[in-house]
């Protein structure tokens, strides 16, 4: 787009076009243009098979796609020149639901699914190396054909009809997968057509590609995309693949966390195992903290230089358009002026007046926690203030560990803003590795912030920020529901597990600060398998889908175990339900009381409550009250 | 195109009781815990005349049909199998068929019509519309209404499997809305389909007026998101044809690209997008989520539809 049309647009239409489209699929050619390369990218690109784990929005189809033929030619100036000289080419495959999960079903015994489904995926890389020779000839105006033997030995191999050139083999197959099509459909009808040997001719074809003086030397990358789609037994003939590549091919894998749910090959003995076969690079591990926020800095400062306004203003950079508070600052927002004017009231009373002096010298805050102690350990006002006096170190010490909780109590069941998320800090906390969430938060942070007359060259207000992260909040909340089949039960658990950390928050004088992870008690409580099942698949899902994050517990852990791990309520939903954003403490809870929340929320928030002797009662928080009938539901 | 060209063929009853098959014909159905689905027992035994045959589903693959001692097959019916829905139809035996997809699953229904309509036997559908659909106690945005359980999840309707590979941005997605938009949402994640080339369709006029206000409520957030509201299109909801001859404008207006239709919203218009996808020349690819149906999301039974398919003369693909 030119510029002239870019300043013709609004700002809102400019943010929403640079900023609002977060998914890959949606910013189709546009996302070649804003990609930042992440700093794990050179690993990629290394000729070996490659593990991309990471959840939605964390960057996985951006990196692989970038990675593809289609998305290096766009990064480097779209030179036909320059094709030749790349290193590498790879083909891009998003693994779709529909396609795979044809491949089951009664009509026929595994090891015959497993059978048609290696061949369906020999005809499927073919096919990505076949368009692949043809998008290159077009390109480079070169002749890549592989050569009349090498069109017969492919053919051979996957039971074609001979070609004699590319375009000829590439029509066989297209025709050949139409008859496989045919075969699927009617598979309870036998007549099953010739299959090929796994992997057989993708060897073949590769060979005969990496035979072409164009391709010496070059790597060949197959981009697998959304591998947890793959059924089962269907990861197993891929990994077999996987296991075995390196001469003339190797794999990008992308996956969800905890979507590799196979590790063996075919041979059920032979394990993929991470350094031997493969590099397995965890995006939220390799973006973590600092670096995370040098990238999403570039990725948003990028975007914002491409912003064109009628007026030739200039827009703030990001850090500066979204400024946050000091904790002091917070508190003050938050009323602690008004708390600690009865503080001192109180202890008018029983101090004498040139001993409260020292209140006047202290930050509110910490003058807050005072009264906030005496609360929790149910001792007089005036006896705390003395031990403050004659402790100060201690007290100091007790104000680092609790001056950010303190902001939950300030303004505990009120109406309006509790709890402030703001700054680009903060928002870089809230999204936890995830481009695409930090994208949404500042998005919706602008538009609100243009929503009111103001410009971009004005920072955006601690409460506007406050507000858009609340939305983005609600709107992955709702989301969840819709990107599994397990979505009805992620968004309620989610839910119960808001509303009890939201009341731990609030409710915390007498308690262990910033309490908003969890880990399950080892003893087996739920002594039943089927639950013990269902407690597995709805935190897989949780993980999986970004309900929760987590994180290895004390013990050495094996990835398939559940209860070994920490697990904590993804920070994008803590501005939501207001609890902390930042990983701090934990709480133990049961197998049983999880699925609890999701069957019998009401008891079951109470229960947990009442082990920290916390009660219900607490008021629903204004956004929650749309949830009210599920915080109401006894059973 | 003139009205003239896009016959409705569709008779219109006010209520199951004013209806009765013709004699001679076969009517094949299913039951389920609607209300709506229950009227042929009670024709049975007025219809003395009529073969009915009883559909079950044993899995998601397989049927049980109640053909009575004349059948060549085992009373089972495997549905990705031409040869053996192909034996059922014979062993029916009747030139007039009604196939009512009322009490039927998609993955049921879709499979027999398919093989049907190849068979050269006069085939309708029949259609019972619910007189009201049950309203979710506990509302959230997507779901107003209480009708699915859950879903099981994508997979291709039995013998609608498509390897027809593109690539991604090749793809107008076409959902035909029902009042779940958690449903919608998830098919947008899994088919992750070019934003601007959403084209959902709405069921107006609905089968009561008030409807299409729900679908909108209930879809709004991913119409909001995806802006797939702007290429919103519409058509009776209760009319296959119309969602028939709205998928054929959409295929025009989108020459090159793969279409891919999700069939969530009304039974009329699966039975149209089914029926699009065997006319079709061009691939059109099935997407569906098979939503495992709460027994009593519906209540009652209102107008009931005849729609001729044969007399539409479609050029089906085998």
């Amino acid at each position: 787009m030119g510029q002239d049309q870019e300043s013709s647009q609004t700002p809102e239409e400019q943010l929403s076009r640079l900023f609002g489209s977060f998914k890959a699929e949606w910013l189709q050619e546009q996302l070649f243009d804003l990609f930042t390369e992440p700093a794990y990218f050179p690993e990629l690109v290394t000729p070996r098979p490659c593990l991309l784990v990471g959840g939605r929005g964390t960057g996985k189809t951006t990196a692989l796609r970038c990675l593809s033929y289609e998305g290096k030619f766009a990064l480097s100036g779209r030179q036909p020149d320059l094709i030749s000289t790349w290193p590498y080419y790879g083909f891009y495959y998003r693994v779709n639901t529909n396609r795979v999960t044809a491949f089951k079903g009664p009509e026929l015994p595994d090891e015959q699914w497993v059978r048609a489904f290696a061949h369906y995926f020999n005809l499927i890389m073919c096919d990505l190396v076949l368009r692949f020779l043809e998008w290159y000839e077009l390109h480079s105006n070169t002749s890549v054909e592989i050569g009349y033997d090498a069109c017969q030995k492919v053919a051979a191999s996957l039971h074609l009809a001979t070609g004699n050139t590319n375009r000829e083999l590439a029509d066989n197959l297209d025709d050949s997968r139409l008859r496989f099509e045919a075969y699927i459909n009617n598979v309870g009808d036998g007549q099953r057509p010739p299959l090929s040997l796994q992997g057989a001719p993708i060897d073949e074809l590769t060979k005969a590609v990496l035979s072409l003086p164009q391709f010496m030397d070059k790597s060949l990358f197959f981009l697998l995309d959304e591998y947890e789609n793959f059924e089962d037994y269907q990861q197993q003939v891929v990994n077999t693949l996987i296991k075995h590549s390196g001469q003339l091919y190797t794999f990008k894998i992308g996956v969800k966390e905890l979507g590799w749910r196979r590790r063996a090959t075919l041979n059920e003995n032979e394990q993929l195992i991470h350094p031997a076969d493969y590099a397995r690079i965890n995006i939220v591990e390799k973006l973590k903290d600092e670096r995370f926020r040098e990238f999403a800095l570039s990725v948003c400062n990028e975007r914002i230089s491409k912003l064109r306004f009628k007026d030739q203003t200039l827009p703030l950079s990001i850090e500066s358009l979204l400024p946050g508070l000091t904790e002091d600052e917070e508190a003050e927002r938050l009323g602690v002026n008004q708390a600690v004017a009865s503080i001192f009231k109180d202890l008018s009373s029983t101090v004498p007046s040139e001993d409260l002096s020292l209140l006047g010298e202290i930050p509110p805050l910490k003058v807050y926690l005072i009264k906030f102690w005496s609360e929790g350990g149910q001792t007089p006002l005036h006896e705390e203030y003395m031990d403050f006096q004659n402790n100060r170190r201690t007290w100091d010490t007790r104000y680092d560990n609790y001056k950010h909780a303190l902001l939950y109590t300030l303004r505990r069941g009120k109406r309006g803003i509790r709890k402030y998320y703001a700054g680009w800090d903060v928002f870089t906390h809230l999204a936890a590795s995830n481009i695409r969430y930090l994208l949404e938060l500042v998005v919706e942070s602008l538009l609100l912030h243009l929503g009111q007359d103001k410009s971009l060259s004005q920072p955006v207000s601690q409460e506007v920020q406050t507000e858009a992260s609340q939305q983005v909040g609600k709107k992955h909340l709702s989301d969840l529901e819709g990107l599994s089949i397990h979505g009805a039960q992620l968004t309620k658990l989610l839910l119960g597990l808001g509303r009890v950390f939201q009341i731990m928050a609030a409710d915390a004088a007498g308690h262990a600060p910033e309490i908003n992870q969890f880990y399950l008690w080892e003893t087996l409580d739920t002594a039943d398998e089927a639950q013990e099942e269902e407690l597995n698949r709805l935190l897989t899902s949780a993980v999986m889908h970004l309900a929760l994050l987590r994180s290895p517990g004390n013990k050495l852990a094996d990835e398939t175990q559940t209860r070994e791990y920490d697990y904590m309520i993804h920070p994008i939903f803590s501005s939501f339900f207001l609890f902390s954003h930042r990983r701090k403490r934990k709480v133990q809870l049961r197998g049983s009381e999880l699925l609890g929340l999701l069957k019998s929320p009401k008891n079951t928030i109470r229960e947990i409550l009442l082990r920290s002797n916390r009660t219900i009662d607490e008021p629903l928080p204004e956004q929650l009250h749309l949830f009210e009938a599920y915080y109401d539901g006894a059973s | 195109m003139a009205l003239r060209n896009r016959p409705l063929p569709t008779d219109i009853y006010e209520g199951w009781n004013s209806f009765l098959p013709l004699d001679g014909s076969a009517y094949v159905y299913g039951t389920s815990a609607e209300e709506r689905s229950a009227h042929p027992s009670d024709w049975e035994a007025r219809c003395s005349n009529v073969k009915f045959v009883r559909v079950t589903e044993r899995n998601s693959s397989e049927v049980s049909v109640d053909l009575g001692v004349a059948a060549s097959s085992d009373g089972n019916v495997q549905l990705r199998s031409k040869e053996q829905l192909r034996r059922f139809w014979n062993d029916v035996g009747a030139e007039s068929v009604y196939l009512d997809i009322t009490g039927l699953s998609h993955h049921v229904w879709a499979p027999l019509l398919r093989s049907a309509l190849t068979t050269g036997s006069n085939l309708k559908a029949v259609y019972v519309e619910p007189f009201d659909y049950r309203f979710s106690p506990t509302p959230t945005e997507g779901e107003i209404f209480d009708l699915s359980e859950r879903i099981i999840g994508i997979s291709p309707i039995p013998g609608f499997a498509s390897l027809t590979e593109t690539d991604d941005d090749d793809v107008c997605f076409v959902p035909l809305l029902g009042f779940e938009g958690t449903r919608l949402q998830y098919l947008v994640e899994q088919v992750q389909p070019p934003a601007e080339k959403i084209v959902p369709i709405i069921g107006i006029p609905g089968f009561r007026a008030e409807y299409p206000f729900y679908t909108y409520q209930g879809n709004q957030s991913a119409l909001r998101d995806t802006k797939a509201w702007k290429n919103v299109r519409f058509a009776a909801a209760n009319c296959p044809f119309s969602l028939f001859y709205a998928l054929e404008d959409i295929a025009k207006e989108y020459p090159l690209d793969l279409l891919k239709v999700a069939p969530i919203g009304t039974k009329p218009h699966a039975l149209g997008a089914v029926l699009y996808n065997l006319a079709s020349f061009r691939p059109v690819e099935l997407v569906y989520d098979h939503p495992i149906r709460k027994p009593t999301r519906t209540a009652g039974s209102a107008r009931l539809l005849v729609y001729h398919l044969s007399s539409l003369s479609l050029n089906i693909r085998e």
